[in-house]
């Protein structure tokens, strides 16, 4: 090129960007993806157990555990699904992948309630179980103010730029995990009662078969948050191995731990029936929304004020985490969809000076606290359990889907135990995810008056905002698939 | 005993847009220009947790494209040709690392600009990270 060479007014001089594919650093490796998954997962007991118990009563136990093998199926769903398209859209990825837009974005609207309930039931949990140093935080308003404060302050330090150590997340896991398993030892060395467990139950009458549907479809609020693993598939390091373990690994230790500690409360508080003749447990009459508060103040007396102090301490700090993980996970979930023009640009904008989505995360952010602001914590589980179940189902839905319109996909991780069916490979445990979720679904749907009202409200707000938004879209291309 | 002199056959330098990086490059080429070496200039775009690592920020990709083809001009002018990388990750110190491992570098070189934090002298957070956790030898280069 000579030395004298100027581009004349016609010349376009193309560069060709650097990387056509980002060179990603992939950090986290099993521990770390653990670490994530639970520290979401893990958090939902400490709020989970009181909303099951006060329906299904001396049945809890069992009730928890059938819905662990749902979250099994779940997780096994999830596993396939971030190893084989891991975006930070979740089932709205797959259901995108699999289906339409238009599945696709119910399936992320209603995750997107489940991460705003997520921060609201998690900040509330969190200003109650703070109640233990400060009394006045267990009674409504004060309760409710306290959680709009945590709410709040994440949300300033997540549109500051503030990150959280990875490190820190990990080691208040471990720490959790380790409070959790002394709690269950203590529990089955001290606690557990196995005669108690089974006078619990009055078939039929305590928990009734209403009661026990409720609490069935409620305690899958106990599981959620394995979303989690969606979010983090494009940062883990070979995710078609540490993905699945990370998955397995949480759910052993959630089953063994919700177990031990659910007949650890029910023998602390057996099932009794009141002067008026209602069945109740005084695990929810007094520790509703901080029931390991009450498995700590059922400790001998040696033990007990050490524990409720620490435990007091853990449960506000990891729900502290647990609030924050769903702000990223709204956020995140938020740039999915404006990426995929099912949301108003507006919302998703990255702002150039924060370099996060400050409209998304306020916006969710004040949704979540006028839900706190409520102070009802049945309302923030029905919220939960119509958004998670929907979630879910179609998340299994697609999976199903794309075995069947891509079989070749490539899979890291492919679900084992299949049929074939005309040629294609169905996954066993995603047929049964989605039946079960699918009438789960509708159970929470028929039982739960308040959750199905305001659900259905969310929807058909979302689909209206998304109707018009999509007539003004005159390109809505989404990316080309990989 | 003889001392072998060091081999600088593979060297990587992290940019970030200071003035700094234009005399970190400089010397890069000069140490490489010895042992024929390869130099590998690096821009890592840091993503906050509230967004997916793949996510594209403009502003910022578009700044580390500006950065890399600054230090490209500037190895040109050395008569040494460099290959450059935008990386993202979510924090810059193990981004750095963990691309010299990856690599297999013999030097890390970063141009360090003199900061002061709270009237001290700092070197933020990214280079004692690099210094403690580098698998090779690491040079400074500051103004």
């Amino acid at each position: 090129m000579s030395v004298n060479w100027q581009p004349k007014p016609g010349d376009r001089v193309f560069r060709p960007r650097r990387i056509k594919r980002f060179h990603l650093k992939r950090v986290l490796g099993i521990g770390g993806l653990f670490s994530a998954a639970y520290g979401n997962v893990g958090s939902s007991i400490y709020y989970g157990l009181g909303v099951v118990a006060m329906s299904a009563l001396g049945l809890t136990p069992a009730v928890l555990m059938i819905s662990g093998v749902f979250f099994l199926f779940t997780a096994l769903t999830y596993a396939e699904g971030a190893t084989m398209l891991p975006e930070a859209g979740g089932s709205g990825a797959f259901a995108f992948r699999a289906f339409n837009p238009w599945v696709s974005f119910i399936a992320g609207w209603v995750l997107m309630l489940d991460y705003i309930v997520t921060m609201s039931i998690s900040a509330f949990t969190a200003a109650n179980y703070l109640g233990y140093f400060i009394p006045a935080l267990k009674e409504w308003p004060a309760n409710s103010l306290g959680g709009v404060a945590i709410v709040a302050l994440l949300a300033l330090v997540n549109i500051r730029g503030v990150q959280a150590s990875s490190r820190l997340n990990i080691i208040l896991v471990i720490v959790d995990v380790l409070t959790q398993v002394s709690i269950a030892v203590l529990g089955v060395l001290l606690i557990i009662n196995l005669p108690q467990l089974i006078r619990n139950v009055h078939w039929g009458v305590a928990p009734t078969m209403n009661q026990l549907l409720f609490g069935i479809s409620i305690s899958m609020i106990a599981f959620t948050g394995i979303e989690t693993v969606s979010n983090l598939g494009s940062e883990a390091r070979h995710p078609e191995k540490s993905i699945p373990r990370a998955v397995l690994l949480v759910f052993v230790t959630v089953i063994a731990l919700y177990s031990l500690l659910s007949m650890t409360a029910l023998s602390a508080f057996p099932v009794h029936q009141t002067p008026d003749g209602q069945w109740v447990t005084d695990l929810t009459q007094r520790f509703l929304q901080d029931p390991i508060m009450g498995i700590a103040s059922a400790m001998p007396v040696f033990i007990r004020p050490v524990l409720s102090f620490w435990v007091a301490i853990l449960a506000v700090t990891i729900l502290v985490i647990a609030t924050n993980a769903g702000m990223l996970g709204a956020s995140r979930l938020a740039y999915f969809m404006g990426q995929r023009h099912q949301l108003p640009a507006a919302v998703s904008h990255i702002s150039s000076r924060a370099r996060v989505p400050v409209n998304a995360i306020i916006i969710f952010s004040v949704i979540a606290g006028m839900l706190v602001a409520t102070g009802h914590i049945i309302l923030l589980a029905d919220l939960y359990a119509f958004g998670a179940v929907l979630a879910y189902t179609a998340a299994h839905a697609s999976i199903i889907a794309l075995r069947i319109k891509e079989p070749n996909l490539p899979r890291p991780f492919k679900i084992p135990l299949n049929i074939r069916i005309r040629g294609r490979e169905i996954p066993v445990t995603a047929v049964l995810g989605v039946l079960a979720t699918g009438v789960t679904w509708f159970i929470v749907v028929y039982t739960h008056a308040i959750g199905r009202i305001v659900g259905f409200a969310w929807l058909a707000i979302g689909l209206l905002v998304y109707y018009l938004y999509r007539r003004r879209v005159t390109s809505p291309g989404p990316r080309k698939p990989l | 005993m003889v001392q072998k002199a060091m081999e600088f056959k593979k060297v990587l330098v992290p940019v970030v847009g200071s003035e700094a990086d234009s005399e970190a490059m400089k010397l890069a080429c000069q140490l490489a220009k010895k042992d024929k070496g390869k130099i590998w200039a690096v821009s890592v775009v840091a993503v906050k947790r509230a967004l997916p690592l793949d996510a594209e920020i403009g502003p910022e990709i578009q700044r580390a494209e500006d950065i890399l083809d600054h230090v490209e001009k500037i190895a040109e002018e050395e008569g040494y040709e460099t290959e450059t990388d935008v990386i993202q990750a979510r924090e810059v110190g193990p981004a750095i690392v963990d691309e010299a491992v990856e690599r297999g570098v013999d030097l890390i070189l970063m141009g360090v600009k003199y900061k002061r934090r709270f009237g001290q002298f700092s070197l933020g957070s990214v280079v004692p990270y690099v210094l403690k956790n580098a698998p090779c030898a690491v040079i400074l280069y500051q103004q």
